[in-house]
């Protein structure tokens, strides 16, 4: 029965104290009664062998024992969508602007790349990895229910929202910011030998005139687009297209006109010539260290163009604007119902 | 061959999901009189339905902890044995059970 034994006592090891030996003790019972029962059936002692294949169909030690502990976890099964949600917003809103803002320094400032060291991008992913499940389980052990999978009302849910359309206020508001935009930027900037601004004098070099007018070309472009979409208030892939290309054109320029070096001088009547030439310098210095920023928000803004023009091809290929689940079970003709 | 594995695997999964439910009414109805671990597992094996000892033992607590079942330690053959027997609330939700169980078999009758 030595082999009996051992196996017992490798089972008591992971069972609850408090009921370990009433377990066993039946275990042990069942067990014996399988020995007896077996050899009287082959009217014999059993050997190691004939016990080690019945403790084998009982099952390993730890599988055994794991029957008796009760059902343990630490987010449980309704938490886990919403733990696993919250944790792919946060590492995705930790990892993806950092990895961005590194390309960005990568192509526009080499030399500055280690800004951004990779090690304390690991430490931060454990960290905000450990504090989410550690939230999450302190919600689960302290046993809060959400009140609204109780209390919640179908007329309380929110709209089926098809993402390919505009919202005229937004076509509105787009066309307004234009509108401004291009008055102020005409008002100052327009190419003359001395650019008043606010009180001080800029002189600008000569390729700021290609900068204008590529500028003032492509707000009256936006504008054209943002005019389209006030009264066709879809994305199209052409116009999502060419949303992505003047996004495009307009990062790459303002990517240039910060290491374009624009601005000669710079005067106000309160400035002496050495200060402004200064000033000058400072703010030629300052423009080049935005380069990587700029690379960046031009990055973001052309992934949020191919991420449209992606999902409206996808819409197009499914044939439906609201994805056809939502459609097909909304239409129970749909269903054959 | 891995999709005849995947089949099998799933079968076995639906199966023991099948028959997990159906275990508790089992035990419940065998326990009218009192037994003890080893021959409930015999008795249900003799009537077709085989129960391993992994399962049984937790089970048996389960049920005695949620007051479905009585059980005392006694002598018998030499050997301490636990004896299991319904309590009252046990012999109730049998009774309840028992019903629900003829409704879903009648029903699934006429379905399948």
């Amino acid at each position: 029965m030595e082999l009996l034994d051992r196996y017992l006592h490798a089972i008591e090891f992971w069972l609850p104290k408090r009921q370990r030996q009433d377990i066993l003790a039946e275990l042990s019972e069942d067990l014996r009664s399988q020995i007896d029962e077996k050899a009287s059936e082959l009217g014999r002692e059993l050997n190691d062998a004939d016990v080690e294949a019945i403790l084998k169909r009982c099952g390993s030690p730890f599988q055994v024992a794991l029957r008796y502990l009760p059902q343990q976890y630490l987010i449980g099964p309704t938490l886990f969508p919403i733990y696993r949600f919250v944790l792919i917003v946060l590492l995705m809103g930790c990892v993806i602007p950092r990895f961005l803002i590194w390309l960005g320094f990568l192509i526009a400032d080499p030399a500055h790349r280690g800004y951004l060291h990779m090690e304390n991008m690991w430490s931060t992913i454990i960290f905000f990895a450990f504090f989410t499940t550690l939230a999450f389980a302190i919600i689960e052990r302290s046993g809060i229910k959400f009140e609204g999978l109780d209390t919640w009302n179908p007329r309380k849910l929110p709209p089926v929202r098809d993402p390919n359309r505009i919202s005229r206020l937004s076509g509105l508001i787009e066309i307004a910011v234009i509108v401004v935009f291009i008055l102020w930027f005409v008002s100052m900037f327009w190419p003359r030998p001395v650019i008043d601004l606010y009180g001080a004098q800029l002189t600008l070099a000569p390729v700021w005139n290609a900068f204008f007018w590529s500028y003032l070309v492509l707000a009256t472009f936006n504008l054209a687009i943002a005019s389209v979409n006030l009264f066709r208030p879809y994305w199209t892939q052409q116009r999502a297209s060419l949303r992505l290309l003047s996004d495009f054109i307009g990062g790459a320029l303002f990517c240039w006109l910060l290491k374009a070096q624009v601005l000669v001088a710079i005067s106000t009547p309160s400035l002496s010539a050495p200060k402004a030439a200064e000033l000058t310098n400072v703010i030629h210095l300052l423009m080049a260290k935005m380069l990587p920023w700029a690379i960046v928000v031009t990055l973001m803004m052309l992934c949020v163009n191919a991420y449209r023009i992606m999902r409206l091809r996808c819409t197009h290929l499914n044939g439906s604007s609201t994805g056809p689940a939502v459609k097909e079970l909304s239409n129970p003709m749909v269903n054959g119902n | 061959m891995s999709q005849s594995n995947g089949n099998h695997d799933l079968f076995e999964n639906l199966r023991l999901e099948l028959r997990r439910g159906c275990l508790s009414l089992a035990v419940l109805s065998q326990l009218r009189a009192e037994r003890y671990g080893y021959t409930l597992r015999k008795a249900l094996a003799e009537q077709g339905l085989d129960i391993d000892e992994g399962t049984l033992y937790p089970l048996l607590r389960r049920l005695e902890a949620q007051g479905l079942l009585t059980s005392v330690w006694r002598e018998e053959e030499k050997r301490n044995k636990r004896f299991y027997r319904l309590s009252p609330d046990g012999k109730l939700m049998l009774k309840q059970l028992g019903a629900e169980w003829q409704r879903i078999n009648a029903s699934l009758t006429e379905i399948l």
